[in-house]
């Protein structure tokens, strides 16, 4: 599935600035991981050496602190579930397929494969003789990624053939325990015509954890192939988590995206669609409520680069204490895009007053026949609603949980798999000491 | 129930309220009258414990407790409650929702146990017919979409589902037709009780044909300058609030 597109203006490459300093870092960054992990892939040395290593000067990195990552990158830690203390499969009640993966490694023990007419599941080390997802790969453009392309060895190779659909979700959960470990993962999902799959991409720390995660997930949607993902993010601990997702979509498809930071220390989300087939669907929703200290960055980007396509995102925030949030969505219409509908949302509340957001929409329309909304707002818990709910006697706290469900709500509301929502709600709930997420009637 | 004494409130600065006494007795419905600006809704707010208002002096005595001394929360869980002359609303949350957590703070408060879905629902349909409140509007989310008369009926379908010892009705009548003042009147005196209060506070008299007040009372800068029986209220609708003011000047 290459890209047809004529390359437009916007592909022109950005100039690359490169500062000293970081590339030193990123060097240093560089050897540390691989004194741990061994390095498997040479051929990505040039294009780590092309590639600027991540700094403040860099507009996709403005609002980013990467000085984070230049900690000593220390061990590799222990690899299977049992030996690091965690439950195999986080969400109760969840009947998945499952993928193990603890500190990089695949742990099979904790694993259950899908055995199933048409589908070949197995971990991507294992499937070196699997037909290649066919996606270009974002390992030559960001820094990070091109760490992933040298070093990832490890993930879920997964293909969905012409016309099956996969009878449950498949979880992938990564797990991260102990010191200075450096976690790196690729993901190559391949769903073919129409075929339908679901996977739920579940990060999990131990709270002694620290160290690093860096999952790359490249997945090429077939012609009227459905593929949703539920990405939750949940890590206790030190960890900084790097994220790629670049997801293909061929004519008649589409794919859904929720991904929820229920919490993280360091996160950094980029998630990229590239819509090469007329009729496609793109759905991309988010979530992010960071305590004191956290840090969420959520970078998205909609390439429509054929007529008659339509993307859907929505991305909400609640920022508390000293907590800080990105947002950057980018939505691309090629010339050729016509008929394009492409609407975005990012709405932030800043629930304290030392908390920072640093929101961006950027669209960028070449078609003159599209329709294409965007609203971006930060505000505040709306003061009146509160004071009307407590003026009938709820608790402040309880009047707070009741606008915050009814603001993230539409977003959790939309994950594929409801047993993950209902996890994620009760997660939340905790990490806030709220009594309940659950709004039901009846309950 | 409820004895106001030499009450003092401010918001930014400005002195709203200037030593405002008031006493409310089990049972008693009372109309608080009087021109623009005079302090009637800042007189709700601060019962109800807004907290842009800033209590300057005075006391309030709730039942035999200290109404100033508790949050907007607690006051609600003691049996004070609000109907709003300008209801909020809330999108997402829904109407049926948002009041099972307040029951459910108020049984808290009280020390029962959390209500049973069934039971709630039973009470929602029984208190909903007072008002006429729709279906529709049950599930929908708070005040959103409302018209301003099914905003006021719900505001009363709340206070018959909290059953308050003292009910304060801000400018209810405000925005009304004559239908919706009817279905909204009715449903207030459809919960009169002699162990149940009313603070009535409007600008017109039209309210009181409906809902008949025990006393009458005439605010003026921030001071209770008048008070009488209901009579009171139709002599303000003949002559205006003008007489009463040059009566406090002379």
């Amino acid at each position: 599935m290459r890209d047809t597109a004529k390359p437009q203006v916007m592909d022109r490459p950005k100039k690359s600035v490169k500062l000293a300093a970081s590339q030193q870092q990123g060097e240093a960054y560089l050897a540390a991981v691989e004194a741990v992990l061994g390095s498997a892939r040479n051929d990505y040395d040039a294009t780590l050496a092309a590639l600027p290593v991540p700094h403040r000067r860099v507009e996709r990195w403005k609002y980013t602190p990467v000085a984070p990552w230049w900690t000593d990158v220390a061990s590799t830690g222990v690899c299977t579930a049992a030996a690091a203390g965690c439950e195999p499969c986080p969400v109760p009640g969840l009947d998945a397929y499952r993928l193990v993966f603890v500190n990089g490694c695949f742990d099979a023990a904790s694993s259950d494969l899908p055995v199933h007419p048409g589908v070949t599941c197995m971990p991507v080390s294992q499937a070196s003789h699997e037909q290649p997802v066919d996606n270009d790969q974002p390992e030559h453009t960001e820094w990070f990624a091109a760490v992933n392309g040298k070093f990832g060895r490890e993930g879920l190779y997964l293909r969905v053939a012409k016309g099956v659909i996969l009878d449950r979700p498949i979880l992938v959960h990564h797990h991260s325990s102990g010191a200075g470990v450096a976690n790196v993962l690729r993901h190559d999902i391949a769903i073919e015509a129409n075929a339908k799959a679901t996977v739920i991409q579940w990060s999990s720390a131990s709270a002694d954890a620290n160290g690093s995660v860096n999952a790359l997930t490249r997945v090429a949607v077939g012609e009227n192939a459905q593929f949703a993902l539920d990405k939750v993010q949940d890590e206790e601990g030190q960890i900084r988590h790097v994220a790629f997702e670049d997801i293909r979509q061929s004519r008649g498809s589409r794919a859904d995206v929720h991904t929820v930071t229920v919490r993280g220390q360091w996160v950094r989300n980029d998630l990229i669609f590239r819509i090469n087939g007329e009729g496609a669907h793109a759905e991309l929703n988010g979530t992010f409520l960071p305590l004191d200290g956290e840090f969420v960055d959520n970078h998205t980007t909609v390439d429509h680069r054929v007529a008659h396509c339509t993307s859907s995102e929505n991305y909400k925030g609640i920022l508390y204490g000293k907590s800080t949030g990105v947002f950057n969505g980018k939505v691309f219409v090629r010339p050729d895009a016509q008929q394009t509908n492409a609407y975005q949302q990012n709405a932030n509340i800043l629930a304290s007053d030392q908390a920072s957001m640093n929101a961006k929409p950027e669209l960028e329309i070449y078609a003159d026949d599209v329709k294409c909304s965007h609203g971006c707002t930060i505000g505040q818990f709306d003061e009146e609603a509160l004071f009307y709910a407590r003026s009938r006697g709820i608790g402040m706290e309880a009047a707070k949980a009741m606008l915050v469900h009814a603001f993230i709500g539409e977003v959790l509301q939309g994950l594929a798999v409801p047993e993950v929502r209902m996890e994620v709600e009760h997660r939340l709930a905790e990490k806030h000491h709220w009594e309940t997420f659950n709004d039901e009637p009846g309950a | 129930m409820l004895t106001i004494n030499e009450l003092k409130a401010s918001i930014d600065d400005a002195q709203i309220l200037k030593g405002l006494n008031l006493t409310i007795k089990p049972g008693e419905v009372h109309a608080i009258m009087g021109p623009n600006g005079s302090g009637k809704s800042t007189l709700a707010s601060v019962l109800a414990g807004r907290e842009d208002y800033e209590v300057d002096g005075g006391s309030v005595d709730f039942d035999g407790v200290d109404l100033l001394d508790m949050d907007a929360t607690e006051r609600a869980r003691a049996g004070l409650f609000l109907a709003f002359q300008y209801p909020v609303e809330i999108p997402g949350v829904s109407n049926i929702n948002f009041m099972r957590a307040a029951v459910n703070g108020k049984r808290e408060h009280e020390g029962k146990e959390p209500i049973k879905g069934k039971d709630f629902l039973d009470m929602v349909k029984e208190k909903a017919k007072l008002v006429e409140l729709d279906g529709r509007l049950r599930n929908r989310s708070v005040n959103e979409g409302f018209s301003g008369g099914e905003k006021k009926r719900n505001e009363i379908f709340q206070m018959a589902m909290l059953e308050p010892k003292l009910a304060i009705l801000d400018e209810t009548d405000s925005g009304l037709d004559i239908d919706a003042l009817r279905i909204v009147s009715e449903g207030v005196n459809a919960m009169r009780s002699p162990d149940r209060s009313f603070l009535v506070i409007t600008h017109y008299q039209r309210l009181l044909d409906y809902i008949v007040p025990d006393f009458v009372h005439v605010l003026v800068d921030g001071r209770i300058v008048h008070s009488g029986g209901k009579e009171l209220a139709l002599e303000l609708e003949e002559k205006g609030y003008d007489w009463i003011k040059e009566d406090v000047t002379a």
